[in-house]
């Protein structure tokens, strides 16, 4: 990561950490459906500041809450799947996106039984449709971004 | 080429001084000496280490003040679009070793933080009001637009965009001085002197003060070298090639702005360790 990169990785960051802390929550069941969640099909674009950047807002939105080892550990999962959703824009961002969601649903259907008490189906089933919201939400933006990066580019192209 | 070679002159006279280092030495003896007159021991020592502090910054003073006629006349001389005069364009170095020194201040304070709140039972503790984020809040949109405008000012001076790029720098500067203005000029005296929060509180107080009064600091010195930029952006030395000081700011800006991350959640959403 490069010096000029440490702003993107910077307002990544604080999208994340900002809108889990400071805007009120959308309740969906026993999990809430983070805002911060939304940006991550935009790392395809911009890239590993991205990836390093909704990490580090995590982490900060998680010690703004009640914390336990246990959900410090959410971080380091969410890295694993943006990875992923990194990798997976060479092929099918979308793809990313799915497993994103699967890594860290499964991740919270065992965590949040274990932090607040929830049963395990209604963990489960909650964490799984709150993500997959918030990561559809997003990739549904990150379509219409892409759509308009390359509409520009062709436009702006030399015309033979 | 002759501005280029007078302006090499006259910043070359700094190459290889022992100035920096004996004003870092001194300011370390500075306070050393501050803290034992605080503490009232050992008064003769830190009587000696002010004054020998005091010695060395005269000695750099009175050997500098000499340049600073010619200083001053070259003040808004300094030639267009070179990068002579005007701040190179590689200065990862020295903004990485900035950034690392502020990293081992703010880890300091953080450290000093987390230690006081190991020692309470509870965090934070009892007699603690709940502090009202609505201006916390503010100021993080704040940082957050003033992050995204400046990276936005130097997307378009690397593209040539000057008009842009300084109406983007001014917005940033703009927006950058709103927030000391709510951190000092209201927040603060709200919670003064309407007696809901002082230092004196209990340790929650003293360390909201501490921490949020250190980034303060950093914010107003980030405005002011903003405002810098600004005037050299208005007086046309920045270019596509020539951005390595904007780059600096903004780089330093980002940083000051991840840190009030770390401060609003902690001091206004409060998270405890269980």
């Amino acid at each position: 990561m490069k010096l000029e990169d440490f702003g993107t990785f910077v307002i990544f960051a604080a999208i994340y950490a900002a809108s889990t802390l400071g805007l009120p929550k959308l309740l969906f069941l026993a999990y809430h459906i983070e805002i911060g969640v939304i940006p991550t099909a935009f790392v395809a674009i911009f890239g590993l500041p991205a990836v390093f950047g909704l990490t580090l807002g995590q982490f900060i939105a998680g010690i703004g809450f009640q914390v336990t080892p246990i959900a410090m550990l959410s971080p380091a999962i969410s890295f694993i799947g943006l990875v992923v959703v990194y990798y997976s824009r060479k092929f099918n961002t979308f793809a990313g996106c799915i497993v994103y969601i699967v890594i860290t649903s499964l991740w919270l259907s065992y965590m949040l039984p274990i932090v607040s008490g929830t049963p395990p189906a209604v963990a489960a089933y909650s964490a799984f449709a709150g993500q997959s919201i918030a990561v559809i939400v997003g990739y549904i933006g990150y379509i219409l971004v892409v759509r308009r990066i390359s509409q520009r580019t062709t436009e702006t192209a030399p015309k033979h | 080429m002759e501005n280029a070679a007078e302006a090499s002159h006259h910043t070359g006279q700094y190459e290889n001084s022992i100035w920096p280092a004996l004003i870092a030495f001194a300011t370390g003896l500075a306070a050393v000496g501050f803290f034992f007159l605080m503490k009232g021991v050992m008064l003769v020592a830190g009587l000696m280490l002010v004054s020998a502090s005091a010695l060395i910054l005269g000695g750099f003073l009175y050997s500098d003040t000499r340049n600073w006629s010619s200083a001053l006349s070259r003040l808004g001389r300094i030639p267009k679009d070179t990068l002579v005069g005007a701040f190179p364009v590689d200065i990862n170095l020295t903004i990485q070793i900035i950034i690392m020194t502020e990293l081992l201040l703010f880890g300091g304070a953080f450290a000093m933080y987390f230690a006081i709140r190991e020692q309470v039972p509870f965090w934070p503790p009892p007699g603690t009001p709940i502090l009202d984020d609505l201006i916390a809040r503010a100021q993080t949109l704040i940082l957050i637009s003033s992050s995204i405008l400046v990276e936005w000012a130097v997307y378009q001076l690397k593209h040539g965009r000057m008009r842009a790029f300084k109406a983007g720098l001014i917005g940033t500067t703009i927006l950058g001085a709103l927030f000391p203005i709510l951190q000092f000029g209201v927040e603060w005296p709200h919670l003064i002197l309407n007696n809901i929060l002082t230092p004196a509180t209990n340790f929650f107080g003293a360390t909201f003060y501490l921490l949020t009064g250190i980034h303060g600091a950093h914010v107003l010195v980030g405005v002011i070298a903003y405002c810098y930029t600004d005037i050299r952006a208005l007086m046309g030395q920045y270019s596509p090639k020539n951005h390595g000081f904007v780059e600096a700011t903004s780089t330093y800006w980002h940083f000051v702005h991840i840190i009030w991350l770390f401060l609003f959640a902690l001091m206004w959403q409060g998270g405890r360790v269980v």
